[in-house]
């Protein structure tokens, strides 16, 4: 599991490389949150194009990191999620709610 | 119908074992040539299913999880079977978005997941004694 970090302007960029269970994602959690919080930013992209594996424990992540950008009055996206992945987005209604 | 092949395996309920768990099922169907996208099916219903035996079937202690899968000329039955907690209600546990561990970030999509993304899903359990997924997806040639 690999995640690196930029910025752009007051987004903050999570690029996550690896596979997102239930095992992976409270360290995934932390390491965006506290990214978060360090940043002076209030919208999040979570870059995607690099998991090659997820179930519904990313779903709850993406969840909480929604939850979390949105009580400062920003704003999340998911960027090039695998065809897979999207068809776990579309599942959870995610898509709808999640700029995509 | 008779099995043409046949695999059990039993790991302990440690969420690193979740990944091996889904490698295992998703190498043996692979046998059967079906495409990548079943096989993504399985990886991820089979993610789900151990998830559930770990996070809900041992909460407060390790516990064994046994994994078997049953290969038939069109379809592979894959059961996921703990010794655990068990389900209070079924019925509830599978509604989606409902979870009994908030505190996990869960979405509670885990049994949406399992039934969407395979063919047949059937849920046993008694409480104090675990629970037992039987799942079956069919495996169409590419």
């Amino acid at each position: 599991m690999d995640i690196s970090f930029s910025r752009d302007g007051n987004t903050l960029v999570v690029s996550i490389k690896g596979e997102i269970d239930h095992h992976t994602a409270a360290m995934v959690r932390e390491r965006i949150d506290a990214r978060f919080l360090m940043e002076p930013v209030k919208n999040m992209v979570i870059d995607m194009s690099g998991v090659n594996f997820m179930d519904s424990a990313g779903i709850g992540l993406i969840m909480g990191r929604m939850n979390r950008v949105s009580s400062v009055g920003g704003k999340l996206s998911i960027k090039s999620p695998k065809p897979q992945i999207k068809k776990l987005l579309k599942l959870s209604k995610i898509e709808s709610i999640v700029e995509m | 119908m008779k099995p043409i092949n046949r695999m059990k395996t039993e790991f302990l309920s440690k969420s690193v074992n979740e990944s091996f768990a889904r490698v295992v099922a998703a190498s043996f169907a692979a046998q059967a040539d079906p495409s990548i996208d079943i096989l993504a099916d399985i990886r991820t219903a089979v993610s789900e299913a151990v998830t559930n035996a770990i996070i809900h079937g041992y909460p407060d202690k390790e516990g064994i999880v046994v994994m078997e899968c049953i290969l038939y000329p069109d379809y592979i039955e894959i059961i996921i079977e703990d010794f655990g907690k068990g389900i209070e209600d079924i019925e509830k546990a599978k509604l989606p978005l409902y979870t009994s561990r908030p505190d996990l970030e869960r979405s509670g999509m885990g049994f949406t997941v399992m039934e969407t993304f395979m063919d047949s899903l059937e849920v046993e359990s008694e409480q104090g004694k675990g629970t037992k997924i039987r799942m079956t997806k069919k495996l169409v040639n590419r």
